[in-house]
């Protein structure tokens, strides 16, 4: 507090109210205008003018006793007020000043060290509170500044201006007089666009003065992945679009490229060309993801050696891409009931968008017709455009009885297609019948190796009841099975089916169903096999007869949807529904800021599909970039057959999670997902610096805005510190001297004599 | 034993279907026949005929055996297929033989349905809308569109005649989009009938040779609608059917 100084002021030491003072001054008023009124027809100006000045002092004095003024005399103080210094600590700030400089923070250290000998000598009127803010509030030190980088996630002006107002982190006690802020002014925030009306308005409410310095110069020369529009998740096999902002701060004239990539494999690849020396460029990106699943895609520019900042030159970004119809295509060697119950179920799935081809007449058959463009509805089988252009438009190819029965539907030029077509992903259902394995007139070739079995013996065409194995006991696709009733007895309770073609499972094959008699080599002989054939999966039903599950089924009058449930299954495990697995990765989250954790959240389940407790989980972390293990962590899943895992924060880039998961000897399968490192977060993303931020700012509150130079604190707008009493006030009436009194009786006097001797008494 | 044309032409089917028959009666298109109370079997050897039709002119694999089916029997089941055939009236169905053929419909099964005697609201015509009726009292008859896949599913058609041309249109019972049954008043199989001595049975009116061809050529279609169901109804066919109809 300053030394106490005397003061005094007027005040009314009348003791009525100041409802009654205000009344009768009315009334004194209207005594002033009544008697102006009186005399106003007085023909005389000086007379009138006499009367009514002396009526109006009349007036005046009446009020003089009626408030009782007096004097007041007191001591006063000034109290210290505050002014927060709110230095910028987020991750910006440890850019350079200049390429290969001090950082933004050593030099917010050198201007509160220019500052320190002018605070000292303002020490008796204004305390100076040195903050960071990150965005928290936090008290920091010029040595701070310079020896601990600044890391803040963010920044957020506004937050940092009502927590200084508020006086949070220092005294509350003391009143606000102004801030100083040393920013970069890159703000990420409410204050990112600038400052609008509302946040305007906000400003003006603080009601203090808000100077500000900018830390770090423009000009900086600077290459950023700005920002990626791109949807979370994608169709397959539609095409998607990412829009990329790059921002070229000091490239004029020049050209880059920008390159898109997926897990290390380049995915397209853009020109872009600056036009001014602070430039945004758009480009897009349009691609098709050919595989379901999460996928980490890098957006990159490459690094000048004049750069700023090189972490900001790439950008990844998670892609999640799902299904949307299972697309089907079905080649159907002749009309059948087997067809027409398949097809009736697959036209009735809203899940299923199917495509079929059937060959309706053979070469040798004689329609009759004697203008087959006019009088048949048959169209040319568009092999090659199926089997060629559009065959990875597919999600699975089921072949109903299609073989060799024909010289015109050879498809030996496009079997080599087809078995690429299922190692890329891709899945194939081979039903049988009489033109399918060793009934039909030729073999398959390549796709043949695609197959889970080979053609063996002719056909069996004794009626049978299918038989589960025991892998088709606890395999997704055999699973009819429900509550009240097991897979086993739910396959026993189906009618028998009549024949099947006699093949040979290859070694590696899953053999679900097989005939309870026919043999095989000594073996069983096989009715439902399958297998993963490269990225792909194949399934063999070696039968035309599993219509006898569709609609005979139903003759004894307790309908089933078993027919309905097995292919669902079939055609789900076939396009690898998530459902239908045991083990599911999923990254939690698929897209992390650098330096933090990556985290995996692993759900195992049985055969069953009942979840798996107490499992054992085991995770590699996996760069996409190389194939280079990062980490492996273990685990155990709790009663809900869950655990979450986390590995320390990597490098950025794109990760693959490998799980594995078993409960004692049996494995419980493989799962795996991608997740994004990014490189930089909002904050390094940008070496700006918010120059107009910073003088808006300053600008809406009644600061100054500087930069580059430090003025001297008297140029720098502060409110006084406000003034207080010490002490106790003395009253001193000044209303009770003789000569106010007598002035007011003479007044009233002279009036009096004057208005009897004009005649208006 | 004299040589017949029939027995000829039997012979020579029987041969040609004999890969087929390897694999099973299942594999193939059998022509089963609805057995009910009034004259059911007038049209027997039309159905033969009709599988003959069917193994000459397309890929679909037959039987040349008729089968005829109680219509109560679970038997039903293993024919997707069956003609529903009559001279004159029927006596109403039994409970269970409603039953099994509203099952046998609402699950998948198909019935050609024919007025052999040509009937309009009396005879055939009136037993089978009355028993029809029974079975599938929510879905009535309706005329059938000359749009209707049934049109197009093999040979491109834009009539329905039979051995008679009593009635422009077709009419069936839908189940959703499926039509369950179909049903002619033209004794459409009366066109296919041949007597012993091999020629045809009787005289198609009044489009004589001509519309007994489009007749034979209905019968295909709707065993293959049987069979295909909306296939030709894809729309990777429709471009060219469109084109083809102008």
């Amino acid at each position: 507090m300053d030394r106490a100084i005397d003061t005094w002021k007027l005040v009314s030491l009348s003791p009525l109210p100041l409802w009654a003072l205000v009344l009768l001054g009315v009334a004194t008023v209207g005594g002033v205008v009544l008697a102006v009124l009186s005399v106003r027809k007085e023909l005389s100006a000086r007379r009138r003018w006499t009367l009514w000045m002396l009526r109006v002092f009349a007036g005046v004095t009446a009020m003089f006793f009626l408030l009782e003024p007096g004097l007041r005399k007191l001591q006063v103080a000034r109290i210290k007020s505050r002014v927060a210094v709110l230095v910028d600590r987020s991750a910006s700030m440890g850019f350079p000043v200049e390429s290969k400089g001090q950082t933004r923070s050593s030099q917010a250290a050198d201007v509160l060290d220019a500052l320190a000998p002018e605070m000292e000598a303002l020490r008796d009127r204004y305390a100076f509170e040195i903050y960071g803010f990150d965005p928290e509030l936090s008290p920091v030190s010029t040595g701070t500044l310079r020896t601990q980088p600044a890391r803040g996630g963010r920044t957020d002006l506004l937050a940092a201006l009502r927590a200084a107002a508020t006086g949070q982190g220092g005294s509350t006690a003391r009143k606000l007089s102004g801030v100083l802020v040393l920013s970069d002014g890159a703000d990420n925030a409410e204050l990112a666009t600038g400052l609008s009306p509302r946040t305007k308005a906000a400003i003006e409410e603080l009601g203090v003065p808000i100077s500000t310095f900018a830390m770090g110069k423009s000009g900086l020369k600077d290459l950023a992945i700005e920002t990626v529009k791109v949807d979370e998740f994608a169709f397959v096999r539609n095409s998607i679009t990412a829009e990329v902002e790059v921002r070229g701060r000091g490239f004029k004239g020049q050209s880059t490229k920008v390159v898109l990539r997926r897990e290390g494999t380049t995915v397209a690849t853009r020109d872009i060309r600056f036009e001014s020396d602070d430039d945004v460029q758009t480009v897009t990106f349009t691609f098709t993801p050919d595989q379901t699943g999460r996928f980490v895609y890098t957006l990159a520019v490459p690094v000048f050696p004049e750069e700023a900042v090189a972490d900001n030159n790439t950008r990844s970004f998670a892609l999640k891409v799902i299904r949307d119809r299972v697309r089907v295509l079905l080649v159907a060697g002749r009309p059948s009931w087997d067809e027409r119950f398949l097809r009736g179920l697959l036209r009735q799935d809203p899940n299923v968008e199917l495509i079929s081809f059937y060959i309706l007449r053979n070469q040798a058959d004689v329609t009759g017709a004697t203008n087959d463009e006019r009088e048949l509805s048959l169209i040319p089988f568009p092999m090659r455009e199926i089997f060629l252009e559009k065959l990875d438009t597919f999600d699975v190819v089921i072949f109903q009885n299609f073989g060799y029965s024909e010289p015109g539907l050879s498809i030996s030029s496009y079997e080599n297609g087809l078995a690429n077509y299922v190692k890329n992903g891709g899945a194939l259902l081979l039903i049988g019948g009489d033109r399918s394995f060793t009934e039909a007139p030729g073999r398959f070739g390549m796709l043949a190796d695609a197959l889970p079995v080979e053609a063996a013996l002719p056909a069996d065409v004794q009626p049978f009841k299918a038989r589960l194995t025991p892998e088709g006991q606890r395999h997704p696709v055999t699973a009819l099975g429900g509550a009240s009733q097991s897979s086993e007895s739910a396959w026993a309770s189906l009618p028998a089916i009549p024949g099947m073609n006699l093949t040979r499972a290859r070694s590696g094959a899953t053999v679900l169903l097989e005939h309870p008699f026919a043999t095989v080599d000594g073996r069983a002989a096989p009715l439902l096999a399958l297998w993963d054939y490269g990225r792909g999966r194949t399934l063999t039903l070696t039968t035309d007869g599993s219509w006898y599950w569709a609609f005979p089924a139903h003759a004894g009058g307790a309908p089933s949807r078993y027919y309905e449930r097995f292919w669902s299954n079939a055609l789900r495990w076939l396009v690898r529904d998530p459902d239908l697995t045991t083990l599911q990765v999923v990254a939690d989250p698929p897209s992390v800021e650098p330096g933090k954790p990556v985290a995996v959240v692993i759900t195992a389940r049985l055969p069953d599909y009942q979840p798996a407790a107490d499992a054992q989980v085991k995770v590699d972390l996996i760069s996409a970039d190389d194939g280079r293990v990062v980490g492996t962590k273990s685990g155990t899943t709790n009663s809900d057959g869950v655990v979450r895992i986390e590995f320390p924060p990597p490098a950025p880039g794109p990760y693959r999670l490998v799980g594995r998961a078993s409960k004692g000897e049996k494995s419980l399968g493989e799962g795996q997902d991608a997740v994004a490192v990014r490189a930089v977060g909002t904050e390094l993303a940008d070496a700006h610096v918010g120059t107009e931020l910073l003088q808006e700012l300053a600008r809406a509150s009644g600061g100054k805005a500087f930069a580059q130079s430090v003025p001297p604190l008297s140029e720098v707008p502060l409110l006084e510190p406000p003034l207080v009493e010490v002490g106790r006030a003395k009253d001193q009436p000044i209303w009770d001297r003789w000569y106010w009194l007598v002035a007011m009786v003479c007044i009233i006097g002279l009036e009096w004599a004057l208005r009897r001797r004009f005649g208006y008494i | 034993m004299l040589l017949t044309r029939r027995h000829l032409l039997t012979a020579a089917s029987t041969l040609a279907v004999s890969r087929a028959f390897a694999f099973g009666d299942a594999s193939l298109f059998v022509p089963a026949i609805a057995q009910h109370g009034g004259k059911w079997d007038a049209r027997i050897n039309a159905l033969r005929r009709l599988s003959w039709e069917l193994q000459r002119r397309t890929s679909i694999e037959v039987s040349l055996e008729v089968r005829p089916l109680p219509l109560a029997s679970p038997k039903l089941f293993d024919h997707p297929f069956i003609y529903f055939g009559g001279e004159g009236d029927f006596p109403p169905l039994r409970g269970e033989e409603i039953e099994n053929l509203r099952r046998y419909l609402t699950y998948g099964g198909f019935v050609f349905a024919d007025a052999n005697d040509g009937s309009d609201a009396a005879g055939f015509d009136a037993a089978f809308r009355r028993e029809i009726a029974r079975v599938l009292p929510q879905n009535p008859l309706a005329p059938v569109s000359l749009a209707h896949v049934v049109y197009k599913s093999f040979f491109l058609l834009d009539a329905s005649p039979g051995r008679l041309l009593k009635k422009p249109q077709l009419e069936a019972c839908s189940l959703g989009k499926r039509g369950a049954v179909l049903y002619s008043q033209n004794d459409v199989l009366g066109a296919l009938s041949r007597d012993e001595g091999g020629g045809y049975e009787f005289e198609v009116m009044p489009g004589g040779e001509a519309q007994r061809e489009i007749a034979t050529r209905l019968m295909v279609n709707a065993v293959m609608y049987a069979m295909c169901l909306d296939y030709k109804d894809d729309a990777v066919h429709l471009p060219a059917i469109m084109k083809r109809r102008r």
